[in-house]
């Protein structure tokens, strides 16, 4: 007996000073299929990559505890329709102690109230429109810089380097890109430019040739719009071989994928505003540095991150990071932490609005303009432009 | 008289029993499962008049829900109408909408009477995404101190629930009334031959109409019911094509036609699918395997579930109508 007691000893003071590993589900829809499938499978890729390094390092340790983190996750459909059914199945039946946002703002504006009836902190990435935060929400806390800054910080650059530029503003008609667009407006007549154009085009439109005349007409020099990848590659396409005389163009979404390289000439100069990029190098005062999580994304997936798998991969953080801080994963100690949070990580400045009337809507983050530009070989790379202090190359102004 | 069918009864006990069982053993999960199934049985059952009860088939049927969802929410948040109030006019003014394009659509006959519905979709999206009071292609959304209002945002989903179930039950006994009437007699004769049927005095035109309409009501009120719980509406999730497509699919999984068939089609379908989605084993297949199914049935029992059970028990037609 006696040769037995150091042993159990040793054992029981192994797990006092460890704690039980236990489990930490989070919840969460994924697009496998449908529409949005592309952007929704890298942000799950951003996701993953946190999880694995997480549980790799030994789990999450909050309180003397380690909490190993497991997924649970279904398919969207990248359809609203059934969104709140599982999300409410995995907060009921599978006990998912927190949750990510599916991706895009509608579905997940249809989840947030999830979050309210079962008071479940949900960090909500791969969603900009920032409508849903001013609905009264507790539980909500919002990755991305919301949609109404996209453009803005082009209108800035755009103001050092051209004051007098004719605008012309061209999007699809779908719920983000007229979030983005109609606020970007107003701040264009603010910085004193001179709108001389602005039409919307119905999603899955495919023929641009009409609204290209019109910009033509209406001697606009930059553009700026867009919507997703399909609609935002045709325009850039026949804005190209019209060869309409503009000095910059601004798309959202599509230029950031890396598959914008194979426009070829037409992708030349194009600007994307970008949640994050690769050259970004904010010092991370919490996990990974940038080159860090690009490399470890690059050898899992071979491919570069994407702002979506970033968005994913710093949710994870950050909800990790409010869980230590909290030193439990009870809902209102990690809502309190989160609301506290301002935080620099690879992905850059997160801090939450803490306002009743904008609970969780993004205030901390900045967002980089990436520009599609010829490197010294003639190959096609993204440089970050904006902001000035995180440029990895000039801006090309004009671009012809 | 509709008391004296058993089948009345049987869908009142359904009824009771879906709005019962998860309220009873208060389990969310379950009523977000029977949400959908319920919504599966309203969208059939109403199609149900159109494509089986008149034979004309309604590719568009989906835009009355939409409609009713944008009405009901908007009345119920810009205008802070009560919820059941702001349905019931949703249900009024779309009805009356269908009224007046059915009386234009409905002159057309067979695949031009579809094409039409087609249309008809797309030209409401467009003009939905395009009107100002119902914030264009960016939608509407809900307040959450609308569901406060309700009794906070628990209160509120019980509450929509027992709703939809109730506009579930109306649909079925609207379904079953309309058969068993002497207007239900002059759809099946537009629907077995439309010339026949007017020169037996049936004044097709003004039936057709009415049935399109009438199709409408219960759609829309269960719109402003589903979207005022979903929280949002915009016009891709209100007028979405495929949800059309898969009422079709229900009805003839059922058999249309009747009454338990179309919403024993949609209640399956949806079950159906929502267990393919959620089983660990077969979600990555769930598409497949319900394409291979409902292509067996297409088949092998073309009038559908009801109409196989017809010919195994000819008996069961005095019972399930």
């Amino acid at each position: 007996m006696k040769r037995l007691v150091l042993p159990i000893f040793l054992v029981v003071a192994l797990f006092v000073t460890t704690g039980f590993a236990q489990n930490l589900t989070l919840g969460f829809t994924v697009s496998n299929t449908g529409a949005l499938n592309v952007d929704s499978v890298e942000q799950l890729h951003g996701f993953e990559l946190w999880r694995d390094q997480v549980n790799a390092a030994g789990g999450i340790k909050a309180g003397g505890k380690s909490y190993k983190i497991q997924f649970v996750s279904y398919d969207d459909e990248s359809n609203t329709k059934r969104v709140q059914q599982l999300y409410s199945r995995m907060v009921l039946q599978d006990k998912a102690d927190f949750l990510f946002s599916p991706y895009s703002s509608s579905l997940t504006a249809t989840a947030a109230i999830v979050t309210e009836q079962y008071e479940k902190i949900m960090l909500t990435t791969g969603a900009a429109e920032g409508k849903t935060y001013t609905l009264g929400n507790h539980y909500l806390f919002q990755m991305f810089t919301p949609g109404a800054e996209y453009l803005k910080g082009v209108l800035d650059m755009l103001k050092t380097k051209d004051p007098k530029a004719a605008v012309a503003f061209v999007y699809e008609d779908a719920s983000f890109s007229v979030a983005v667009v109609n606020p970007a407006k107003e701040y264009a007549q603010k910085l004193g430019f001179n709108v001389a154009f602005s039409e919307a085009y119905a999603p899955n439109t495919t023929d641009f040739s009409a609204i290209i005349d019109k910009v033509i007409a209406s001697k606009s020099t930059v553009l700026l719009g867009g919507g997703h990848y399909a609609d935002g590659s045709t325009l850039a396409r026949q804005v190209y071989s019209h060869k309409v005389p503009l000095k910059m163009i601004t798309l959202l979404v599509a230029p950031d994928s890396p598959q914008w390289g194979e426009l070829g000439d037409a992708a030349v100069g194009v600007i994307v505003p970008s949640q994050w990029e690769p050259q970004t190098t904010f010092k991370a005062q919490y996990g990974p540095s940038g080159a860090d999580f690009a490399k470890a994304y690059t050898a899992k997936y071979n491919t570069p991150p994407s702002y979506e798998s970033a968005g994913g991969y710093a949710s994870g953080l950050i909800l990790q990071r409010a869980i230590e801080q909290a030193g439990s994963i009870d809902t209102a100690k990690v809502a309190a932490a989160l609301n506290a949070t301002d935080i620099t990580t690879f992905y850059g400045r997160s801090k939450f609005a803490t306002e009743a009337n904008q609970h969780g809507l993004q205030v901390g983050h900045a967002m980089v303009l990436a520009q599609w530009q010829k490197d010294k070989s003639g190959k096609l790379v993204k440089q970050v432009v904006w902001p000035l202090a995180a440029k990895s190359a000039n801006l090309v102004y004009p671009i012809h | 008289m509709i008391l004296r069918r058993p089948v009345f009864w049987l869908i009142l006990v359904f009824a009771a029993l879906m709005a019962f069982i998860p309220f009873h053993a208060n389990d969310v999960s379950m009523r977000e499962d029977l949400i959908l199934v319920a919504l599966a049985v309203i969208l059939a059952s109403n199609l149900n008049l159109m494509i089986g009860y008149t034979g004309y088939v309604n590719f568009g049927h989906i835009v009355f829900y939409g409609l009713g969802g944008y009405v009901g929410l908007y009345l119920a948040t810009v205008r802070n109408w009560n919820l059941v109030l702001a349905a019931l006019a949703a249900g009024l003014v779309v009805s009356l909408f269908a009224l007046a394009l059915g009386m234009g659509i409905l002159r057309l006959r067979g695949a031009y009477f579809a094409l039409a519905t087609i249309g008809v979709l797309l030209a409401v999206q467009s003009f939905v995404a395009n009107f100002d009071p119902w914030g264009r292609s960016t939608g509407m959304y809900v307040d959450f101190s609308a569901y406060q209002r309700l009794g906070g945002a628990r209160h509120a989903l019980w509450m929509t629930y027992f709703l939809v179930i109730g506009v579930m039950a109306l649909s079925m006994i609207l379904s079953l009334g309309i058969k068993i009437s002497k207007f239900g007699l002059g759809l099946f004769a537009i629907r077995e031959d439309e010339d026949a049927a007017v020169v037996l005095g049936v004044n097709t035109t003004v039936f057709k109409a009415i049935i399109y309409s009438v199709s409408a009501f219960l759609p829309a009120v269960a719109g402003a019911l589903m979207f005022y719980k979903n929280g949002m509406i915009d016009p891709s999730i209100a007028f979405e094509f495929m949800l059309s497509l898969e009422g079709i699919v229900m009805l003839m999984l059922g058999g249309k036609g009747t009454v338990v068939g179309a919403a024993l089609g949609g209640g399956l379908y949806e079950k159906l699918r929502s267990y393919l989605l959620t089983s660990p084993k077969l979600s990555n297949f769930q598409l497949v395997i319900a394409g291979a199914l409902l292509l067996l049935v297409v088949l092998f029992a073309p009038g559908g579930l009801i109409g196989w059970l017809y010919r195994l028990v000819p008996r069961a037609r005095k019972v399930i109508e």
